[in-house]
This record gives structure tokens, C-alpha cells and sequence, in this order.
């Protein structure tokens, strides 16, 4: 028996060999993190959008801002590395969009506001709309939903809030000052962060100005969307579209479709004339290209909901991006 | 290599400077601990499929209690005793064969958690993915003070039944002979195999935790005979498979539950392929044999 455990330390030896063989891109992450670091504040944000605005509120290179989940990351389900997590305990502020966007990140985020990081949740500050609210589950399984919707809002930290805020510019505008208070609180100079904020709030003005000129185009009863997943609530809310209906209404990667729904929404779709359905780059439309097929004559367009685009491209910053996307939603349903 | 040729910065550095880093390393010896001692039972009596349907099957426990607002590891704890309960009676009242009635749980209860989830329209609370991959960068005193009573009740629960595991394991008739319930030490088994998996989700995820209830007592088989020496370098395996597992993860930003959950599968194919090479040498045997 016991001159088995040479052999134990033989293969240990080898399977640590095997586990540690490749550290090249060990250096290049240290390289990543390190500049910039020792003059301004580092602070990250969740979402590369996030990320954008906080950059547009520390305007000039005030901080050193970064995103933890990468561009075309999907929020719901980004899982953070330990590497993540040291970068986060560092920060001098981190920026999240709360109100259950961040799934997976939500109990780093805690731990690490529990070991003193500053965090602001730009959700807390703006007028939120209900989740998965449509007006198109009023079949037999209405009441259980109303049951569930209880439920839910009696337990503590969870609300039953639509996430999806960057959608509306106003509502985005709404979450500067306290973006603001929040990177003064980091060390940030007062006044230099106060000329920001009236700046991007110009810029934002000037983009729902835009959207809403864009949207003009389009008669009021022309807007109507279908969706993927549930998302475009606010961006509905904001310039006057009514939401029929989502393929997938629930925000789990893991629910399925329900036939009875999706037969339902396509009857919707044929008697409504809707010419587009909209799905997002995050999640699988499967389904939505199947129902797309089944319907006939409606296309299914592909947005990039949650993430900015690499930076360089067309949609890298939010101002573009939300430009884009308006566009491109009525480009598709002017048809 | 930076491995080898900055051993310090490499291996030491990273838990010296970040409190979270000695959480998460504190959390997985403490799975490896827990899950090495029940699951040199699991391995020894070929029960890993077993192992497997009680980690999946926790979820809806889990589904429900978080929607509900009661602590998780409660419904977990109920999920995985009606579970075992469900097999039991099965078994007991069908000629089927013990696979079949874990089967059939297994995917009964998967997808009754994944119809509970789906019902969950109104909030974004619901996506499987967190309690199937847990969150070892989100670990709070809490989740150790649990795990580390958990791992001591293990500890406690595998020296007191150690001679009813034993002789069930080893002699079902000889058990019954001599008064020592086999049916009530495979209960007590279960119990145990469910407390490791429920106690360790929250931070290594269930998906997981099967990974560390089988790879390293598998490994430790091949090595050791003698079952307190199995649990041993099962425990030893898992450590090395564990801290290699998050200082990849540190260095290199994968998914560190993912990470350690690979490396104690390689270490298992790593002592496989050593101890067979061994075997089809005979004359390194003699060698080992002449200079031990």
C-alpha cells in the first residue's frame, strides 16, 4: 500500500502541469488593468452602456471607466471571474443598472459593497415600469399571473421592475446627478463633473429630440412592436408604440414558448399587419423565426439590446447606438 | 510558465492580497472536504447517478423557495428528502430497477424547475444559471459558517456510521446479520450525499458540486485501498484540483467554479492514465517495489 503514494505525488505533479500549461494571456490582463489606474479613480461600470454614460458624466478622462461585462456580453447571465471580482473590490465606485438586470453579477456586487466599495444603481432613479406587463395575457392563465405578480412584490429586494431603462434617454438623463454624486463621493471634482452633466444632458435632450423626429415619421398607428424577449417596454413608453406582445415573455434563458400564446400572438400579428418582430443578438429566436415562417409575411429584425457595439463601430457610444436601433425599428415597420 | 518561474507571484501572491480570494479558496476546501468524505460511499457503492439526479434535483426546491422568499437551502434541503423519498417508494413498489426510478425522478424534477421558473413572468429574479453554477466571487461569512457546520457534521456523521456503511457496502447479508439495517444506513447515506450537495450549491453551484462528489474519490480508488485512505487522498486531490482550479481562474478570467470543477477531472484522468501505464510496466513496478 504504501508505495502507492509516490505515485499520487507523480500524478499530482503531472495534473498541475496540465491545469497551469498555458500563461500567456496572464500578462496581458495585468497590462489591461494597470494604466491609467494611478491618476484618476478606476470605475467600472456593469453594462457597456453604463460604462459609456458614466464616461460622458466623468467627461475629459475625469476617471478611468470600464465595463465588466464585455460589449455584446449578455447582462442576464454574464458570469464574473475572479479576475472580474478583484477589479470590482478595487474600483472606487461601480455603476450598475440594478433592479435584477445583473443576474449573475448581483451577488458579487453585494459581496463587494459589503467590503466597503461605493455602488450607485442607476434603476433606483428613474419611474420604472412593471416587467413582462403585456396587454395580451388576458387568456384563462390571467389570474395565476396576478397570484404570482403578488408574491413576488411582497419578497424584499426583487421587484417585479422592467430593467431595461437605457431604452429612454429622459429616463437616462434622470440618472446623471445621481451618477454624478456619486463619482464626487469617489474623489472627482465637483465642479468639473456638474459641466459634464449639463453637457450630456444637452447631448440627451438633443437624442429624444432626434428619436423623436425619427419616430414622427412612422403614423401613430403604424407603431406597434413584437418582441423577442421582453425589452423595448421603455423605448415604447417614451415615443408612443404599444407593445402587442413578446414570443418568450418571460426574462429566463431557460423558459420556453407556450403554444397557446404564440398561436395567439400570431393571430395578432396576421390581423394587426405588423410587418416586423424583433429579436435580440443575447438570446436565440428560434422561435421567432419559426413563428416569422408560419406567419408569412413579416421579417424578423436582430437588435443589439443590452451591449454596445466594438468600440469603432457605428453603434459604440449610447448616443449612436440608441440612434441606430431608433432607426433601424422604423425603418422595419415603415416597411 | 510563470507557474514555475515566479512560483511566489504565481501561487502565493494572489490569496495574500485579496480577502475575496481566501473566501473563495476557504469555500471550495470546504466543498472538497464535505463531498470527498460522503462521495468515496458514492463511488464505492456505484451510486454517482444518484449523486447526480439529487444535485438537479434541489433546483425546483430552490425555485420555490426563492420565489416564495424563504432561504434557498431549505427547499433545497426539502427537494432532495422528497426525492429520496420518491426513489425509495418506487423501488419498493415496482420491480423496476434502481436507475430507472432515478430516472425518472431526475427528469420529473428538472423540468418541474424549469415549469416553475417559466411561470415567473412578472420579475427578473428567474434564471436557473445562478444556483446551477453558484457564485464563488459573491461567498459571504455566512455561506462558510454554513458550509463549515455542514462539512464538520459530515466529518461526525462518516466516523459514527462507518462500520454500517462498510459492511453495507462491502456485505449486504452479513449487515442484516448483524443488526445493522442496511435500508437505514443507505437512508443515512442519502441524508449525507443531499447535506453536501445543498450546503455547497451556493458557492460552487450543484452542477458542480457532482463534479467534486465524484472526480476526486474516483481518483483516490485508484490509488488507495483501504476506504479511510480513499477519503484521504480524495480529499487531497480535491485540494490540488480546488487551489489550481482558482489560480487558473485568477490568472486567466475563466469561470472559476467551472475551472476547479475541470481540474480535479484531469487529475482523475492524470492518476488513471498513470496507474495504467504502471500496471502495463511491470518492471517499473519492481523498480518502485527495489527502491521503496
Amino acid at each position: 500500500m504504501r508505495h502507492r503514494f509516490p505515485l499520487a505525488a507523480a500524478a499530482v505533479a503531472l495534473a498541475l502541469a496540465a491545469c497551469g500549461a498555458d500563461d500567456q494571456p496572464a500578462a496581458d490582463e495585468t497590462a489591461r488593468t494597470v494604466p491609467g489606474a494611478a491618476s484618476v479613480p478606476s470605475i467600472i461600470a456593469t453594462t457597456t452602456i453604463w460604462a459609456d454614460v458614466t464616461r460622458n458624466v466623468a467627461c475629459d478622462g475625469l476617471a478611468d471607466v470600464s465595463a465588466i461585462i464585455p460589449a455584446g456580453g449578455d447582462p442576464h447571465s454574464f458570469e464574473p471571474s475572479l479576475r472580474d471580482r478583484e477589479a470590482m473590490g478595487n474600483a472606487a465606485l461601480i455603476v450598475a443598472n440594478g433592479l435584477g438586470l445583473e443576474e449573475s453579477l448581483d451577488d458579487t456586487i453585494d459581496a463587494v459593497e459589503a467590503d466597503g466599495v461605493a455602488v450607485v444603481r442607476a434603476g433606483e432613479f428613474v419611474d420604472t415600469l412593471p416587467a413582462g406587463d403585456e396587454d395580451d395575457h388576458d387568456d384563462e392563465a390571467d389570474h395565476d399571473e396576478v397570484d404570482h405578480t403578488a408574491d413576488v412584490t411582497t419578497h424584499d429586494d426583487h421587484g417585479a421592475d422592467d430593467p431595461h431603462i437605457w431604452f429612454d434617454p429622459t429616463r437616462v438623463t434622470a440618472t446623471l446627478p445621481a451618477i454624478a454624486d456619486a463619482l464626487a463621493e469617489a474623489g472627482i471634482d465637483r465642479a468639473a463633473l456638474d459641466a459634464c452633466v449639463a453637457d450630456y444632458t444637452d447631448a440627451l435632450v438633443a437624442l429624444d429630440g432626434d428619436i423623436g423626429a425619427i419616430v414622427e415619421t412612422l403614423p401613430p398607428d403604424e407603431r406597434l412592436l413584437v418582441t423577442n424577449h421582453d425589452s423595448l417596454s421603455y423605448f415604447a413608453d417614451r415615443y408612443g408604440f404599444t407593445v402587442l406582445g413578446s414570443v418568450i415573455p418571460s426574462p429566463s434563458s431557460l423558459a420556453g414558448t407556450n403554444p397557446a400564446d404564440l398561436e395567439a400572438l400570431a393571430t395578432l400579428i396576421t390581423d394587426t399587419g405588423v410587418p416586423a418582430i424583433f429579436a435580440e443578438t443575447q438570446h436565440s429566436s428560434g422561435d421567432t423565426n419559426a413563428l416569422a415562417d408560419r406567419v408569412g409575411d413579416v421579417e424578423v429584425i436582430t437588435l443589439e439590446t443590452g451591449t454596445l457595439d466594438e468600440p469603432g463601430s457605428v453603434a459604440d457610444s449610447y448616443v449612436s447606438w440608441l440612434t441606430v436601433t431608433a432607426r433601424t425599428i422604423v425603418d422595419a415597420l415603415s416597411g | 510558465m510563470e507557474f514555475l518561474t515566479d512560483p511566489w507571484n504565481w501561487w502565493i501572491t494572489p490569496f495574500a492580497d485579496n480577502s475575496f480570494m481566501r473566501d473563495a479558496l476557504i469555500a471550495g476546501l470546504l466543498t472538497v472536504l464535505t463531498t470527498s468524505v460522503v462521495g468515496t460511499w458514492v463511488v464505492l457503492r456505484g451510486m454517482s447517478f444518484l449523486g447526480d439526479a439529487l444535485a438537479h434535483g434541489v433546483l425546483p426546491g430552490i425555485a420555490i423557495a426563492f420565489i416564495i422568499g424563504i432561504d434557498t437551502s431549505i427547499g433545497a434541503l426539502v427537494a432532495a428528502g422528497v426525492m429520496v423519498l420518491g426513489i425509495t417508494l418506487i423501488r419498493r413498489h415496482s420491480p423496476l430497477p434502481e436507475d430507472t426510478s432515478i430516472g425518472v425522478l431526475f427528469v420529473g424534477f428538472l423540468a418541474l424547475a424549469v415549469v416553475i421558473m417559466s411561470t415567473q413572468q412578472a420579475s427578473y429574479v428567474g434564471d436557473l444559471n445562478r444556483f446551477l453554477f453558484g457564485s464563488i466571487t459573491g461567498v459571504d461569512s455566512a455561506d462558510l459558517q454554513r458550509q463549515a457546520i455542514t462539512a464538520g457534521v459530515m466529518l461526525v456523521g462518516v466516523v459514527v456510521l462507518y462500520r454500517a456503511f462498510l459492511v453495507m457496502t462491502f456485505d449486504a447479508s452479513l449487515a442484516t446479520m448483524l443488526g445493522l439495517r442496511p435500508a437505514l444506513a443507505q437512508g443515512a447515506l442519502l441524508v449525507l450525499v443531499a447535506l453536501s450537495i445543498v450546503s455547497s450549491f451556493r458557492s460552487v453551484g450543484n452542477l458542480l458540486v457532482f463534479a467534486f462528489l465524484v472526480a476526486p474519490p474516483a481518483a483516490a480508488t485508484l490509488v488507495a485501498r483501504r476506504v479511510p485512505v480513499i477519503m484521504v487522498v480524495s480529499v487531497l486531490f480535491g485540494v490540488v484540483a480546488t487551489v489550481v482550479g482558482i489560480l487558473i481562474s485568477y490568472h486567466h478570467g475563466s469561470a472559476t467554479s467551472a475551472t476547479m470543477a475541470l481540474c480535479s477531472v484531469i487529475l482523475f484522468f492524470v492518476v488513471l492514465t498513470v496507474t495504467a501505464v504502471r500496471r502495463a510496466l511491470p518492471s517499473a513496478r519492481r523498480t518502485t517495489a527495489a527502491a521503496g
